[in-house]
């Protein structure tokens, strides 16, 4: 049909608001997790909205960017959507980094949230 | 919300209240009945007159108050069992808040009363049924006339595709054949509806797919009665009608509907969004794959029986351990069996309605990264991506397709040493765990070269202590120069390292010392001299040969960092 299947739409936005509020202003995070959230970021684990505002606010970082490599989508069978996204992010002065990050999403209220994130850097540039 | 219509009969408002008082009109329409409540010893009177009168066939509505929000096959099923009698319910209807049907026959009606209060609903409450004499059912009164309905079938079965087994009922009232023959095939009509359905299950009992566009349907208790009828029905169409409310969609549920249009109904437009929509829409029939020609994803009906050996994260440290090996199990399993030559062995780790996909960076700039290109090459419909940084080939989904597909993919050996597991997580139904590390190709164009992956599963549990996929989620990028270094480091398939022969305290000393002395790696240290039969001087010499023939492979030494 041409139409990309609703996953994908949903996915796709979602990872550019994303990217977009985190390179933006981080502290605005908040509004698409739930207090049911989790986060595991580097294998370190933060749970509830509150806990994962704090933790991404609290990173060293003045100045971060974020460019998206590759982006995928899936829908799973509770009617979730889980998205992953592959990079290279570039902070304040470091060198840019490679990293991959999963989410998952779910509709609550008519909105899509993200109840689960996990986060890792690769922990050496991209070839 | 809905459509402004130029027809003057505006047949639905925004004002609830407006709207009962529509329908409670429309379902006058022709119907004189006598609503009359009497007590219990008044009734039995009443019926009492009418056998004695010998009146055969009056006809009886059954009411159940609060019916409104019973589903009729569980309430018709729920009253059956309790009926010493077998009952045919006609006419069947929800109207206010009441449950409605009829039937004829005094024992039959006495017999239902007695099971008033016989049945608990979901909630503990005692249904209510109450039993009134009644003039003979709308569909009953106005039965179509032999030669109608033989006019009528006639015109069916030019509409009917016996290949797709479809009926193409849209517009039927327009039908020239009809028009021409004065019959008036009103749909929304309880006695049109029955005869149409009557002429489908006894000329087309197996159908397929039915299309009902554009008869200006309002309400789906009159087509509802073809679950019991003619439950093949897969594919339905109930686009550009009237539907109101997705309450009248869910009087469809006994179908297992897969395709479904409902485009041009006005509750479309009562949703804030197409997600919405669509969930609302999957929630009524869970089977659906298409609704208004798009495609859904794909349904996975997890079995509530599947048992549940997933304890949910707030259990204890133990529960943990318990899954962590599992995971580590199951991935050591999965993995065996991918690098084994022959993937097929998977089938049986994938569920049914699983998917995968496949996503790697691309930049057609950078021919390091287009040797990738090998895992595209079974795709012969992939798009060409907008973006050429972003590839992404298309879901795949059913196991067969996916073990399909992965089975093209270049044989590969991965390192399972180097495998990071993050454990994502859990329910009591799903598992959701990533896995990152490295794996080398073992042959093909790529031959050597070392891949990193990201993969992600959403694995269920199946059986006693195994785990299914439900979906598969996969990243493949080049390996940085780092991590193909390190990347079977651990594993040197021509020592026996993961195995030590038990050494003396003498040869311990000398591997040692000739480790320090060669400034090779423990194990091969070992070897040399064990090659050597703990010679150590003809170990050290034949090591010095090697090595000025250049024979010593990188690996054996040491990392001076």
């Amino acid at each position: 049909m041409g139409d990309k299947p609703i996953w994908e739409q949903i996915g796709s936005s979602f990872i550019q608001h994303y990217y977009q509020l985190f390179d933006n202003d981080r502290t605005q995070l908040g509004a698409i997790y739930i207090d049911a959230s989790c986060l595991t970021w580097e294998g370190q684990q933060f749970q509830g909205k509150t806990a994962i505002v704090e933790k991404l606010s609290s990173l060293p970082i003045q100045k971060i960017q974020h460019s998206i490599t590759a982006q995928d989508h899936q829908p799973t069978p509770d009617s979730c959507i889980i998205s992953m996204a592959v990079g290279q992010l570039k902070v304040d002065e470091d060198p840019i980094m490679g990293f991959h990050q999963m989410f998952l999403l779910k509709n609550i209220n008519d909105a899509w949230v993200c109840t689960n994130d996990m986060f890792r850097l690769a922990l050496h540039n991209f070839g | 919300m809905g459509d402004v219509q130029e027809d003057p009969q505006v047949r639905h408002t925004p004002y609830s209240t407006w709207r009962y008082k529509k329908r409670v009109k429309r379902q006058n329409e022709g119907h004189i009945h006598i609503t009359v409540w009497r007590d219990r010893k008044a009734l039995r009177r009443e019926m009492g007159e009418n056998t004695q009168d010998g009146t055969p066939g009056s006809w009886f509505k059954i009411t159940i108050p609060y019916g409104r929000k019973y589903d009729k096959t569980w309430l018709m099923n729920s009253i059956q069992s309790h009926c010493s009698v077998p009952f045919t319910p006609v006419d069947f209807h929800y109207v206010r808040n009441q449950a409605r049907f009829f039937v004829q026959d005094v024992g039959t009606a006495s017999t239902l009363k007695d099971v008033s209060y016989k049945i608990c609903d979901e909630e503990n409450r005692k249904i209510s049924i109450f039993v009134n004499p009644s003039t003979a059912p709308y569909s009953v009164r106005y039965k179509l006339e032999p030669e109608e309905m033989e006019q009528l079938k006639l015109t069916m079965n030019k509409r009917y595709d016996v290949s797709q087994q479809a009926l193409d009922l849209q517009s039927l009232r327009f039908d020239p054949d009809l028009v021409g023959h004065d019959i008036d095939m009103i749909l929304n009509r309880r006695n049109c509806m029955a005869a149409t359905l009557q002429i489908i299950e006894e000329n087309y009992p197996e159908l397929l797919s039915l299309n009902l566009s554009n008869n200006k349907l309002y309400g789906l208790d009159g087509l509802s009665d073809i679950i019991q009828m003619v439950p093949t029905v897969k594919i339905l169409n109930l686009s550009k009608n009237e539907l109101n409310l997705v309450w009248e969609l869910n009087k469809m549920k006994g179908l297992d509907l897969e395709e479904l249009w409902l485009e041009g109904n006005p509750l479309c437009d009562t949703f804030p969004d197409q997600p919405t929509y669509i969930s609302a829409i999957k929630d009524c029939f869970p089977k659906l794959l298409h609704l208004d020609g798009q495609e859904l994803s794909p349904p996975v009906i997890i079995d509530n029986d599947t048992p549940c050996l997933i304890k949910p994260c707030k259990e204890s440290y133990k529960g943990s351990d318990a899954l962590k090996s599992l995971v580590l199990q199951f991935l050591q399993q999965y993995y065996l069996i991918y690098d084994s030559g022959d993937r097929q062995g998977l089938l049986d780790a994938y569920h049914d309605e699983a998917c995968f996909s496949l996503a790697i960076p691309f930049n057609a700039e950078d021919p390091a990264l287009s040797s990738l290109c090998e895992y595209f090459k079974e795709s012969r419909n992939m798009k060409k991506p907008k973006e050429p940084s972003l590839c992404v080939q298309p879901l795949k989904h059913t196991k067969r397709d996916i073990v399909g597909s992965l089975c093209v993919l270049p044989k590969t050996q991965h390192d399972l040493s180097s495998f990071l597991v993050d454990m994502w997580f859990q329910t009591e139904k799903m598992l959701c765990f990533s896995v990152n590390g490295v794996f080398k190709e073992v042959e093909g164009t790529s031959q050597g070269s070392v891949r990193a992956f990201t993969r992600t599963f959403i694995v269920t549990p199946a059986g006693s202590s195994s785990l299914c996929i439900v979906n598969d989620e996969l990243f493949v990028r080049d390996a940085t120069p780092t991590e193909t270094q390190s990347a079977f480091s651990n594993q040197e398939p021509t020592l026996t390292s993961s195995s030590m022969p038990t050494r003396s305290q003498e040869q311990q000393e000398m591997v040692h010392a000739f480790s320090t002395q060669s400034g090779m790696k423990l194990e091969w240290s070992q070897k040399c001299l064990q090659d050597n039969e703990w010679n150590y001087t003809r170990a050290g010499q034949v090591f010095t040969m090697l090595k000025n023939e250049g024979k010593i492979p990188e690996e054996a030494f040491k990392q001076i960092t």
